[in-house]
């Protein structure tokens, strides 16, 4: 777990880093003078603002959090199940969508993320067996419901 | 035509057999949304709005302003039996929700909060119809000057409000909303700003993706490395579920107070039901002759919060409808569905469309009395329902959240966009940056944009009329009050000086 106080600190200088980039990303964008448009109304005027504020803040943020003495830590709960939800999400949304026929790649997440879930530490495979049971019939007939229901309701043509 | 007319012929519109049948459907669909903690209103407006696309406009509307109803009444559900809100909204309910359920009145406290959330929705409703036309009227007063501080003010007063204690993490929020918002095709010269070399981010951020990812995908990662299960067995319970006529009216005042002050916080842009529900329940535990009651099973806690959440549904909707600016976090995605179903929100709706705000009153109406149907009649299949465990839940919430982005624009870039934003969401939620104000600088970020551009157009760079027209000058006071009250050493001078004035007196 990381303290909320580094943590802090952190992105208050990678705000001052953003901030100082979207005000020099603004300063030399296209100012259209070949349009003859009004100085006031060019493209990177708001951008710079809004960099300014941005660079700012983190700078508040990172001095606020450097003197003041908070000591709470973040908790971003059971480490190694939000890998596997996150890596398991991503492998699914990135990679599986689009380079499969999604009723495949939802039946393939459906299943696999259902019984890594539900899977009871210590057991083996042959207490799970229940479990993984569920998980296939659960990706089969989700997979199929949420295809039809988009594919055929909603005419929505599937990745 | 007059306001009446107007409710007669939406009330004929809205009460076809079809038409019911969407209410029937979706505010079930968004009570049990709302129930299964992880799933919020934001989440299930936004997934539902994908797959009302092929719909007609008007049913399309009904579909959504129904899931939202329903969900935000449904996270009581949960907070009742489980101690666990089903929706942030829901928070201040288990408060004395879930005493009551303890003390084997579960039925009744469920029953008391669909009264409580029927009637603030209900009082809601009047406010709307009272409002909504005479604040378009006054918008139409509205030029580029004035509504660049409105959007200033709506991530300000967002960020203040919203943020858990410290306010710079939320006005950072909004920043990056707006920032967010600067990405794509700007809106007055058409040049394409910051796409780094990708042509997907010509057009720019998608609302919906972005909403989906930080409400959706976020939310199946904390639900995921948080609790595990939610198989947590209810008290057994022989209360009756309709609530007493005499429970009500003693509360009288408690309801009629949380109703108005949940529609109050509505209106405030990007606030939403949590912030309602607070601030009705701690209003309602200042004012109550039974306050040792709050927090142990106070049925009139119980009602304040319900009403105060419930009240700020149609209230988030009046300068969503009138401004284009959203009330909450819900309603910011239904701003998007009224664009994407031809309705254009802002102040020229009572001119080009007046009967939208009459037959939204009407859609917020027909939910009210879903929600109360269901609310009484089927306790028992909710508490089976909220037996569900996450791992079965979650990899069909999130093959939900894949398909809706894609469902809209039919593009994978979509899909990415909601995985980026639903981690960077997750990381921001867990080092307590609050969603509302990043949500609201997206919405707002173009608005911003424009208006600050051609106002100074119009007064040849000249920044003066930002601060002496009459409506500029009261928003820029605003703006400044809100953002000295935000800073901790102002605050507690300012109480200082107060509470001494107090002494001497």
């Amino acid at each position: 777990m990381m303290k909320m106080k580094s943590a802090d600190m952190v992105t208050g200088l990678v705000l001052i880093v953003l901030g100082i980039a979207m005000v020099w990303g603004g300063f030399v964008m296209d100012r259209l003078e070949i349009r003859r448009i009004h100085p006031a109304s060019i493209p990177g005027l708001v951008p710079m603002g809004i960099g300014a504020a941005i660079a700012l803040c983190g700078a508040g943020l990172f001095f606020t959090s450097w003197r003041g003495a908070d000591k709470t830590r973040i908790d971003f709960g059971d480490i190694r199940i939000l890998a596997w939800t996150a890596g398991l999400c991503s492998v699914f949304a990135l990679l599986l969508v689009g380079h499969l026929p999604f009723l495949v790649a939802t039946f393939l997440f459906i299943a696999a993320a259902t019984t890594r879930f539900g899977w009871k530490e210590g057991l083996g495979l042959k207490g799970n067996q229940r479990q993984i049971i569920y998980a296939v019939m659960s990706g089969a007939v989700f997979s199929a419901l949420i295809t039809a229901l988009f594919r055929y309701a909603f005419l929505v043509r599937l990745p | 035509m007059g306001t009446i007319e107007h409710l007669i012929n939406a009330v004929g519109t809205f009460t076809t057999p079809m038409m019911i049948f969407h209410v029937a459907w979706a505010t079930l669909l968004g009570i049990f949304v709302g129930s299964l903690p992880g799933l919020t209103a934001t989440m299930g407006v936004a997934l539902l709005t994908s797959l009302t696309y092929g719909m007609e406009r008007d049913a399309a509307i009904l579909v959504l302003i129904c899931m939202y109803v329903g969900a935000i009444y449904g996270g009581s559900r949960s907070a009742i039996l489980l101690n666990i809100p089903g929706t942030p909204a829901s928070a201040a309910t288990a408060l004395d929700g879930y005493p009551l359920a303890r003390q084997g009145k579960a039925a009744y406290a469920m029953g008391l909060a669909t009264a409580g959330s029927a009637l603030g929705t209900f009082l809601g409703i009047i406010l709307l119809v009272a409002i909504a036309p005479p604040l378009a009227a006054v918008a139409l007063k509205f030029g580029s000057f004035e509504f660049f501080w409105l959007a200033v003010f709506g991530i300000i007063i967002s960020g203040q409000l919203t943020a858990d204690g410290n306010a710079l993490k939320g006005y950072i929020a909004g920043l990056l909303g707006l920032a967010i918002a600067m990405i794509g095709s700007e809106g007055i010269h058409a040049v394409v700003r910051f796409n780094m070399g990708m042509p997907e981010l010509n057009g720019g951020i998608g609302l919906i993706p972005a909403m989906v990812g930080v409400f959706g995908f976020a939310e199946v990662l904390t639900a995921m490395s948080g609790n595990d299960g939610l198989a947590i067995k209810s008290e057994k319970d022989s209360s009756r579920t309709i609530p007493r006529a005499v429970d009500l009216i003693k509360y009288r005042a408690t309801i009629i107070r949380s109703g108005i002050i949940g529609t109050l916080v509505g209106i405030i842009p990007g606030v939403g039901e949590d912030i309602g529900a607070w601030a009705s329940y701690t209003a309602a535990r200042a004012r109550s002759k039974e306050k040792e009651l709050f927090g142990k099973g106070s049925q009139e806690g119980l009602i304040a919060a319900e009403t105060g959440n419930s009240a700020v549904v149609p209230g988030s909707l009046i300068p969503a409808i009138t401004l284009a600016i959203p009330g909450s976090a819900p309603s910011a995605v239904l701003i998007a569905a009224l664009f994407i179903h031809g309705i254009r929100p802002g102040p020229m709706i009572m001119i080009e469309q007046p009967e939208i705000i009459y037959s939204i009153a009407v859609m917020l109406m027909m939910a009210t009395i879903a929600i109360l149907v269901f609310g009484l009649s089927l306790t028992r299949l909710f508490v089976t329902v909220l037996r569900v465990p996450n791992a079965y839940l979650m990899p069909i919430i999130f093959t939900l959240c894949v398909i809706g982005p894609y469902a809209i624009s039919q593009r994978l870039f979509d899909v990415w966009v909601m995985v980026f934003f639903g981690i960077i969401g997750f990381f921001l939620r867990n080092m307590k940056y609050p969603m509302p104000p990043l949500v609201l600088g997206i919405i707002l970020g173009a608005l911003l944009d424009k208006s600050l551009r051609r106002g100074l157009i119009l007064s040849d760079g000249d920044v003066t009329p930002f601060f002496t027209r009459p409506i500029s000058a009261g928003f820029a006071l605003l703006v400044v009050l809100v953002v000295l009250a935000g800073i901790p050493a102002v605050r507690r001078r300012f109480q200082r000086f107060s509470s001494s004035g107090h002494i001497s007196e």
